[in-house]
């Protein structure tokens, strides 16, 4: 136990907590003085036009990639849950990029997307569909770093609903369809409650990591154009790294932190399981 | 027992993690002394670099340099609170923009160099270009040496300038400009000059230059919204929204892919990028930079550090290395194997250099080019705030005045301006 303890203090707790307090400062990486500045980096934060357009691009980005990823990952389940050849090669495709890394999908998509060079660009300018600037146009960026997310997430949720339905009593769903149900009554009212804990499980990670995406927006857009892409962690990373302002990408930490905390609440009162369903 | 060696095993894992942390670069009793470096130079040019640290290490037996090289990002992110933990290497480059030696300055993470002078293991600080030397120099203290020093220059193609009846490649802005819309070709998406404006060496400054424009003035004070400012910016943001002489939002990267891809007709880059062009069977022309609206030559320097860490173990090794790779001889050798012009005045009329045509032609835009936001405080936010921003907007077909103002006051908040 004390071990474990320790090591938990060591890499964990502590740098928790010295994060929160040099947040509580005007932090700099080794300078010979940090003069304490209370929450004065929160406040910053509240007139920073850069964070506040990071936390709208991250909560939008998460909120999209979370409903389609949990819908699209539930019907990829549904529709591959059989044991055929073919079913087994469809459903290990869509699993292929979860273990891909995340650094090496995006250099892939941004090659891929360049409109002059890629092989997207090549095949509308052969069919002579218009231009267009998946990664460099602002009102695009964003949704397409969305649309590669969800490609890279999907098969790791289908296959962690998929071993949920398969949990399902075969007499449950038996019983169902000798009362009548049809298809959509079946997945409506008997297979999501029936895995409602693993979609709770599933809605909880992936919105932790969305809260938190970092490498494939660094490696797609930097976070433009013109910030366009910019997320919490892109900022934190930013201030931190480049500007070398620790104080205040630690405030941003402890931001997005309480919005992980409150999110997951709030994802856990909704979701809760209850016997009376 | 079980419990025992749960603790102990807890505790060795502890103990690993912990002296994991603490690496250095200690020498072995007897052995040379062992002195790591980290840099970021991953391009064509790194032989170069490999070949220093070789000599380096073949004249010097009493000392074993390793250099280790890792993308500059990987750089940015490690370095600083392994400098501050004593746990980093002993030398290192910590980015390919000079501005960043500053913070490392400020947080008392680099080693002031003493060891200068005229002598064969001293840093011959008379005989580096002076531009690089004020750069690297904090309230009279040196605190880096410069890795390199390259200027940009023009390089072209010469089958597409073939192609559109160009006879020979532009020597003033106007026909620079003129050129990039004739070599334009959206039907074959073909671009005239490829203009980077993101994680990249900055091009748009120099296109400033050359119609009379600039970005900060002596006091540090954005003059973007100025009258000459504005008009600097004027006739190539609307080349690039308008005219589409080049993708708008290209990152360093994206434009080199666009010039070696045959794509593109004009780029402008430093000499690390020539071996690349070469190698993708680009029919390669490399001419100076046109000369300004008022007939003057100007171009962008470009010069990363190399700096000692504040708390290297072998203080005096790491400055006698320093000083090797600033050399005469190892400087001479690097020009000739990588075409990068020379950081030594004392090789700028080297005749063995300028018979090389491509290091003739960076060299001999070394006397008149510009750093990119030299000593501007918080030039690196300057940057990533201001002015990548604004030529992000105004290339997209925003309002001129309007971004040039929104950008001016960023900058000046930035820098303290006062005036």
């Amino acid at each position: 136990m004390a071990p474990s303890l320790l090591i938990l203090g060591v890499f964990v707790v502590y740098p928790i907590g010295i994060s929160f307090w040099y947040s509580l400062h005007d932090w700099t990486i080794g300078a010979p003085e940090q003069p304490f500045v209370g929450l004065d980096n929160y406040r910053a934060l509240a007139s920073d036009t850069q964070f506040r357009n990071a936390l709208v691009n991250t909560l939008e980005l998460t909120v999209v990639s979370v409903v389609v990823l949990v819908v699209l990952g539930l019907a990829l389940a549904l529709a591959l849950i059989g044991e055929g050849r073919m079913t087994r090669v469809v459903r290990s495709a869509f699993f292929f990029p979860t273990i891909v890394s995340l650094t090496s999908i995006g250099l892939v998509w941004r090659f891929l997307l360049d409109p002059d060079l890629g092989l997207v660009g090549g095949i509308s300018s052969a069919l002579h569909i218009p231009r267009v600037d998946w990664l460099q146009s602002t009102s695009l960026a964003l949704p397409t770093v969305i649309f590669v997310d969800i490609w890279k997430n999907a098969g790791f949720v289908m296959v962690i609903l998929l071993g949920a339905l398969k949990a399902v009593p075969a007499e449950r769903i038996e019983a169902a369809r000798l009362d009548g149900a049809g298809r959509w009554q079946l997945v409506r009212h008997i297979l999501v409650p029936s895995i409602r804990p693993t979609l709770l499980f599933a809605t909880l990670i992936l919105t932790i990591q969305s809260l938190q995406l970092f490498d494939l927006v660094y490696v797609m857009t930097g976070g433009g154009p013109l910030f366009a892409t910019d997320t919490l962690v892109n900022q934190v990373f930013r201030e931190g790294f480049v500007n070398f302002r620790t104080g205040y990408a630690s405030a941003i930490s402890w931001v997005l932190f309480v919005l992980i905390m409150l999110v997951s609440a709030v994802q856990l009162r909704v979701f809760r399981y209850d016997d009376v369903d | 027992m079980r419990k025992t060696i749960a603790s102990l095993a807890g505790g060795a894992l502890l103990l690993t993690a912990l002296t994991g942390c603490s690496g250095g670069s200690d020498s072995s009793a007897g052995g040379p002394t062992e002195l790591t470096v980290w840099t970021g130079f991953t391009g064509g040019d790194r032989p170069g670099y490999d070949q220093i640290v070789k000599d380096f290490n073949a004249s010097h037996p009493n000392v074993k340099v390793k250099m280790v090289v890792q993308p500059w990002d990987t750089i940015t992110q490690k370095l600083p609170s392994a400098w501050l933990t004593g746990s980093g290497p002993d030398i290192a480059a910590p980015s390919f923009d000079p501005n960043v030696i500053a913070n490392y300055v400020k947080t008392g993470s680099v080693l002031p160099l003493t060891a200068t002078g005229a002598g064969t293991t001293e840093i011959n600080t008379d005989q580096i270009a002076p531009t690089l030397v004020k750069e690297y120099t904090y309230d009279g203290k040196l605190y880096a040496v410069p890795a390199n020093y390259a200027t940009l220059s023009l390089y072209y193609n010469k089958k597409m300038f073939a192609a559109a009846g160009i006879t020979s490649p532009p020597s003033t802005v106007t026909e620079l400009l003129a050129d990039a819309k004739k070599l334009t070709n959206p039907a074959k998406k073909q671009y005239g000059l490829v203009l980077a404006d993101n994680q990249t060496i900055q091009m748009w400054p120099i296109l400033q230059w050359l119609q009379g424009g600039d970005i900060v003035d002596a006091k540090n004070c954005s003059v973007l919204q100025s009258a000459a400012g504005q008009a600097s910016l004027k006739p190539w943001a609307d080349a690039v929204a308008k005219d589409k002489i080049s993708p708008v939002g290209l990152t360093g990267a994206s434009a080199d892919a666009l010039f070696s891809g045959g794509k593109a007709a004009m780029e402008m880059n430093g000499p690390w990028a020539a071996p690349g062009y070469k190698s993708a069977g680009i029919d390669l022309g490399v001419a100076k930079i046109p000369v300004g609206v008022d007939g003057k030559a100007v171009t962008l320097g470009s010069t990363a550090p190399l700096a000692v860490s504040a708390k290297t173990k072998h203080p005096q090794q790491a400055q006698e290395f320093l000083a090797y790779w600033t050399s005469k001889a190892a400087q001479k050798k690097f020009s000739l194997a990588t075409g990068f012009p020379t950081l030594r005045t004392d090789l700028a009329t080297d005749p063995q250099l300028l018979a090389n045509p491509v290091i003739a032609t960076f060299t001999a835009q070394v006397p008149d080019a510009r750093l990119y936001l030299p000593r501007v405080p918080q030039a690196t936010q300057v940057d990533t705030n201001g002015y990548v921003p604004l030529i992000g907007k105004i290339t997209r077909g925003e309002d001129i005045g309007a971004q040039t103002a929104a950008a001016g006051k960023t900058i000046d908040g930035l820098t303290g301006c006062s005036s």
